[in-house]
């Protein structure tokens, strides 16, 4: 008997000794790097260009846009208390109904679980408009059922103020800070709670000693997520801000890149500046986070202790129960209401109600009809190719933990730190800097959408990948499977429950989605976000109210499915 | 090419001349810069089972992992049947899934999307078995294994026991050439262990197959194995039949690693009447078994002896006889089945396991024996 062909050596014979770096890192690695790295560069040229404005990459530099920018340090000022003022509300709000939810025997737990979930997806931009019909200080909804009831004439709220801007942004991203906190409460090992109380600790004294603290790194993690995803927040205070002539940097932006001429480089340095704010907060959270052990919070779930509160059950019931009224229920009731009108006013006149808006955003007026249509291919998209990258790259770096698989995981969560909108700017300009034409495609949009929610799947791929032993797979190779029969029979279908949910997730984000897209879908290629947006614009708020039930719709729809299948993945 | 070479080391160690069937010929393997494994040759026969002894980081599973192609070695031959799969001179690397073989991992690596039955069909649905041969084999492994009646059950219900067995059934159900077997035994709570030491004993008769068992429990490999290859630090210390092993360790670290023994450290002086080296030490002459020779000694020039703590005896009665001493029980400790007793005598202090048949008490004067033939002279190092 003969051997196999020995002239014929087996592809990926003793690879890994001749790079060094396995192909599977630094391949993704390059190609993250040169789309990351290639709008970044073109932003920082930009914001030193003292030259032609619109000549990408700049010829002469200087730094008279800083100076300039030193003029309107408000913008900053005003970003920095937004965000940070979102972050503290936002975080206080999600601690506690993580801890409500997780920890206490409060009824109808698991619904409010569901619930809570659900303004995240739906996004800022909904959020905005909505609250805008419903705390505007004259005629918003609240302060008409205020007047009606009191006979006061002077408004309870006002929505278009700093306050405002940050009672919405705190609302619309709490469910993410949920999310995380509740994670982390349920992986902690309830002995070392008992253990605390075995020692004489009363309730508090645990939960501020023991509990809080190992809480910590979730907290600070969540916080750097909203942190940074309110530095970049561009609808909720363009929609409140705008009418007070409220500016934070991103709306300043807008302005600036819209105006006649654009101001290509202020809006750069801003951004820059935006850049290198965000970057300090993650590098301040990794230095308070480094020493910090996450061993004591297992990768096992547990059930955690759960606390009667005894009487206080009813106020965190209530406590929730208004939470979920002002970021869901409230807010697509307006909405709803909104979009049954026939002027801007919101009448309670059934007679006077109408689907026409309805039919005209979908069916009569061209442009939204095709935002409709592409923010589906968009979504479909971005969940299918950001899924592949994620799972390909998670598997990357799982398997050669040492071999740059920390490099590339560090690369593909570097988008987080940049604030989206102004990414989409670099990125744009880069588009315009490629022998392609892709200005204007969908293709363009889809490209932003994937590195900027790379992080997002990521996260979401590499906890499924890490729970997949490495021995599942070479059990089935042992067994006479070829690569392709293994990713077929093993690792695809062990996949499964987490690409769906991955995919799902990325569907939603990229359908709700404005800040990337905003300059760079073109008028031939319009999405829902900016679609709404500019609709908003030009008025008519039974409209935009319209097109907006019809993208939280879409997004509604994505959730179903994902809990559906989550559900069935449990009980398997 | 034709790899039928009749090994020294199966040739004469076992009971019928054997053919090697798995060769493994100065196989080396790094990771980066660090070498595991260094210039390791063995060869299995045919039905043989062979067993990787070695504490954790020797490369028993390293090497393992290499013949069945999960890793790849910088250098050396791996030849199966007659097939050379893996040749670093000659760039052969045949992938796992052509290698036909077996494996059970120390994780069970029981897929939980699947049932029971799917688990142990999958290899011989890649095989492309038609399907009532696989439901036939399938029941039938699973029937030896005693697990026939959770056949339709999915594999994420079973308690680690069963999923050992499954994975049993698995690796034996597609008659591969060998079964590989990386510490399938060592997630198991201690009595299970030793039920499924027994199982695996009663399948490797039922099938006639050649086995490679990596373990770091002695126990364990001289309870399964027909010859056992003792590992340290990436390379082979010492092959040979399980007894052997035990009472011929050829260095202090075999000695230590395989059972308990004493080391005794001391000076050549000359040879016995039985014909047997003599060691001192202090006033103490210790006679060694015959026809053995002292070895490499350590770098005081101290020659070592190994003394397994079964073999020493200790009795009431004083009888004139070579390596018999005056000592002094210093502790007891009953361990059920077997007594620890630790003595004092003039060489220091020796620890032996005894019956509980006949109990010494703490304190009490005896007499100390050393069988010769028990005192086996150690490589220091």
């Amino acid at each position: 008997m003969s051997t196999i062909a020995s002239e014929n050596p087996p592809e990926g014979f003793a690879r890994p000794f001749r790079l060094g770096v396995r192909a599977e890192v630094w391949i993704p690695s390059v190609l993250l790097i040169g789309a990351l790295g290639y709008p970044l560069f073109l932003i920082l040229t930009s914001a030193f260009n003292v030259g032609d404005p619109e000549q990408f990459p700049a010829r002469e530099y200087g730094f008279d846009n800083f100076v300039k920018l030193a003029g309107h340090l408000d913008w900053l000022w005003n970003t920095l208390i937004v965000a940070g003022g979102g972050t503290a509300l936002g975080i206080s709000i999600g601690v506690s109904l993580a801890w409500i939810i997780h920890r206490t025997t409060m009824p109808g737990r698991r619904w409010f679980d569901l619930l809570i979930a659900i303004p995240y997806p739906l996004g800022p931009l909904v959020g905005a408009l909505a609250w805008s019909q419903l705390g505007a200080p004259r005629d918003g909804l609240i302060n008409r059922a205020f007047t009606a009831v009191t006979g006061i004439q002077a408004p309870l709220i006002d929505i278009y103020t700093p306050l405002g801007i940050i009672f919405t942004e705190a609302v619309f991203e709490a469910p993410v800070a949920v999310l995380i906190i509740g994670a982390a409460m349920q992986r902690m090992d309830p002995a070392l709670e008992e253990c605390s109380t075995i020692f004489g600790s009363g309730k508090l004294r645990t939960a501020w000693k023991v509990t809080l603290p190992l809480m910590m790194p979730a907290i600070l993690s969540a916080a750097l997520f909203m942190f940074t995803s309110m530095i970049g927040s561009f609808a909720i205070p363009t929609i409140l801000g705008t009418s007070s002539r409220f500016y934070v940097s991103t709306n300043a932006m807008y302005v600036l890149l819209q105006g006649y001429p654009p101001n290509y480089p202020l809006a750069a340095a801003l951004g820059l500046v935006l850049i290198v704010i965000t970057g300090v907060a993650v590098w301040l959270v990794q230095r308070v986070l480094r020493g910090r052990s996450y061993a004591v919070i297992s990768g096992k779930n547990y059930r955690p202790r759960q606390v009667d509160m005894g009487w206080l059950t009813w106020v965190l019931l209530a406590y929730a129960t208004i939470y979920v009224m002002l970021s869901l229920v409230l807010p697509m009731g307006t909405l709803l209401l909104a979009s049954f009108q026939s002027s801007n006013a919101i009448g309670f006149d059934f007679a006077s109600w109408t689907l026409r808006n309805y039919k005209y955003v979908m069916f009569d007026f061209p442009t939204t009809r095709q935002a409709i249509v592409n923010s589906l291919i968009l979504g479909v998209g971005t969940g299918t190719l950001g899924v592949t990258f994620a799972t390909l790259i998670a598997i990357a770096t799982h398997r050669s933990k040492n071999g740059g698989g920390q490099m590339l995981e560090q690369l593909t969560m570097l988008p987080q730190a940049f604030p989206r909108l102004i990414f989409a700017v670099g990125f744009l300009w880069m588009i315009l800097a490629l022998p392609i034409n892709l200005y204007g495609t969908l293709l363009a949009v889809l490209l932003a959408y994937v590195i900027v929610f790379l992080p997002l799947a990521y996260r979401g791929m590499s906890g499924v990948v890490v729970q997949i032993d490495k021995a599942l797979e070479e059990a089935a190779r042992v067994s006479g499977a070829s690569p392709m029969r293994v990713l077929r029979t093993v690792i695809l279908p062990l996949l499964r429950p987490g690409l769906i949910a991955t995919w799902a997730l990325l569907f939603m984000v990229s359908v709700r989605e404005i800040s990337a897209s905003l300059f760079l879908s073109g008028t031939n290629t319009q999405v829902l976000g900016p679609a709404i947006f500019s609709f908003w614009d030009s008025g008519g708020m039974p409209r935009v109210s319209a097109l907006a039930v019809v993208q939280a719709l879409i997004i509604l729809v994505a959730l179903t499915v994902v809990r559906i299948t989550a559900d069935r993945g449990a009980r398997v | 090419m034709l790899a039928l070479v009749p090994s020294e080391q199966t040739g004469s160690a076992i009971d019928k001349p054997n053919l090697a069937y798995i060769e493994v010929r100065d196989l080396t393997v790094a990771y980066g810069d660090k070498v595991v494994v260094r210039n390791v040759s063995f060869s299995v026969g045919r039905n043989e089972h062979l067993s990787l002894l070695g504490p954790s980081g020797c490369g028993k599973s390293t090497t393992l992992r290499c013949i069945a192609g999960l890793e790849t070695p910088i250098g050396g031959e791996i030849i199966i049947d007659g097939i050379t799969v893996f040749s670093a001179d000659r760039r052969i690397n045949v992938p796992t899934e052509k290698r036909n073989l077996s494996m059970v991992f120390q994780s069970y690596a029981i897929w939980p999307h699947m049932t029971v039955f799917e688990n142990v069909a999958y290899g011989l649905r890649t095989q492309r078995v038609a399907e009532p041969e696989v439901k036939k084999r399938v029941s039938n492994v699973l029937r030896m294994v005693g697990m026939e009646d959770l056949i339709d059950r999915p594999a994420t219900d079973l308690s680690g026991g069963q999923q050992q067995r499954v994975a049993l059934a698995r690796a034996y159900a597609s008659r591969p050439k060998a079964i590989l077997l990386d510490e399938p035994l060592s997630n198991l709570d201690a009595r299970l262990r030793v039920h499924m030491r027994e199982e695996i004993k009663h399948l490797q008769h039922q099938f006639h197959l050649s086995t490679i068992y990596v373990t770091h429990d002695q126990e364990e490999a001289m309870a399964i194995s027909d010859r056992i290859i003792v590992m340290r630090e990436g390379s082979i210390e010492q092959t040979g039949r399980p007894l052997d092993i035990y009472d011929r360790p050829r260095s202090r670290f075999v000695a230590d690693f395989i059972g308990a023994a004493n080391i005794i450290a001391g000076l050549p002086q000359g040879a016995s009447a039985a014909g047997g080296p003599v060691i001192r030490l202090g006033d103490v002459l210790i006679e060694c078994a015959p026809g053995s020779k002292l070895v490499s000694p350590d770098t005081a020039g101290n020659h070592l002896i190994a003394v397994r703590t079964v073999y020493p005896e200790i009795v009431r009665d004083s009888v004139n006889r070579p390596n018999q001493w005056p000592a002094k029980i210093v502790r007891r400790v009953l361990l059920g089945d077997i007594v620890s007793y630790t003595v004092a005598w003039a060489g220091g202090e020796l620890r032996l396991h005894t019956f509980p048949n006949r109990l010494f008490e703490e304190g009490e004067n005896v007499q100390l024996h050393i069988p010769a033939e028990r005192a086996i002279p150690v490589a220091a190092e």
